[in-house]
């Protein structure tokens, strides 16, 4: 066996694949927000001016995405992957399906038309390796189509929980991923290599009647704490009814419900072709801009 | 799991699952190598790793964790 290359590790990947192997029986009482994530997805890609005979779908839980995509008729086959084989199983009612490492995709070079990715990169240690590796699976002009969760997802569960074991323990343990920032993610898709890059960011409220209502749901969802260095104490009854306070006092609407929000990151990006608009060398302007300003061109080393 | 009889020379349900593009595209996640497919054994064979990784109900399982190693019981059944 060789030797995985080292790589800092946030994530433990065998409790990802425990968690969303135990949320794909149940998933669709939870999938409200990969549903949302696969509509605006879809959206996107209807805009798109041209067929991706066959693509990659990565982190593809159930195979919503795929199922919604073929209906739009851009696309013609998707392959589906995801880290549970519990997920990458029932996946496989819409099309074909393989499970997959978080960080290995078994795909020859140059396989794909295009590669989507929908609300799952956000569990992924090394983003920069992985979207490598997605640029290195298109074809020359292949798109990458990928959405994650970002870094103001669930900002008021993170302060809550963090304000209350301040509080109770006088310290703090990770309790909720670290997430990717829209400023750090931009650059992971010309450092990947893919021209054209695009990043935007969608923000969601949903509003709970308590906190561990939103904790219910995460864990439906498979997205609970998977942290490699989370507390191995079990987490205080104490600490979670201190927190579900906070919480309510700090962000309670009038009506007594609390928002959670969540921050959906979408990157698109190609894979370089000769075809694509590409700025002009420097030094090869036909106009000089003194001239088109009506001023004289300064020297600024005179 | 329903098969059908070794000697009727026809191939087994397993293998006419295993979708024929997701069978192209694939590579062994490590050495990004060739995979075989083991009709036989509804296995995708990476030699250059010495391990076979299960198909189970026409979905390859491509992690590391749930393959075999190939010395562990003489090798695969493929020439």
């Amino acid at each position: 066996m060789t030797e995985a290359p080292t790589i800092p590790r946030f994530f433990d990947s065998a409790a990802q694949r425990r968690n969303r192997t135990r949320a794909a029986p149940g998933f669709d009482g939870f999938d409200f927000l990969k549903r949302e994530a696969v509509l605006r997805m879809a959206d996107r890609l209807a805009l798109m001016r041209r067929d991706f005979p066959l693509c990659l779908d990565f982190g593809c839980h159930d195979g919503m995405l795929t199922r919604e995509i073929m209906e739009g008729g851009k696309v013609g086959r998707v392959i589906q992957a995801d880290p549970a084989p519990a997920f990458a199983a029932s996946a496989a009612g819409t099309g074909p399906a393989v499970a997959v490492e978080y960080d290995a995709l078994p795909f020859a070079a140059g396989s794909f038309d295009a590669v989507f990715s929908c609300l799952f990169l956000h569990w992924i240690d090394d983003l920069p390796g992985v979207m490598a590796q997605i640029r290195r699976l298109l074809k020359p002009d292949g798109l990458c189509l990928v959405s994650l969760l970002g870094g103001a997802t669930l900002a008021e569960l993170r302060g809550s929980l963090l304000e209350a074991e301040q509080e109770l323990v006088g310290g703090a343990s990770p309790r909720t991923a670290p997430m990717a920032d829209i400023r750090d993610v931009g650059g992971l898709l010309g450092r990947a290599g893919l021209a054209l890059p695009v990043a935007d960011s969608d923000r969601l409220t949903i509003t709970y009647t308590d906190m561990f209502r939103l904790m219910a749901d995460l864990r439906g969802m498979g997205e609970q704490n998977a942290l490699l260095a989370r507390s191995r104490t079990p987490a205080r009854r104490q600490l979670f009814l201190r927190a579900a306070e906070i919480y309510h006092d700090r962000f309670a609407a009038p009506d007594g419900r609390i928002p959670a929000s969540f921050e959906i990151i979408t990157l698109t990006g190609w894979a370089p072709h000769e075809s694509q608009q590409t700025p002009l060398r420097p030094g090869s302007a036909a106009n000089r801009l003194a001239d088109m300003l009506g001023t004289a061109e300064q020297d600024p080393e005179a | 799991m329903t098969r059908d009889t070794e000697d009727s020379g026809r191939t087994s349900l397993e293998s006419a699952r295993l979708d024929p593009a997701l069978l192209e595209v694939l590579v062994c996640p490590v050495t990004q190598g060739p995979l075989k497919y083991d009709r036989v054994r509804g296995e995708l064979v990476s030699h250059q790793l010495g391990r076979a990784f299960p198909v189970r109900d026409g979905v390859p399982i491509m992690l590391v964790e749930e393959s075999r190693a190939l010395d562990d019981d003489g090798g695969d059944s493929t020439s």
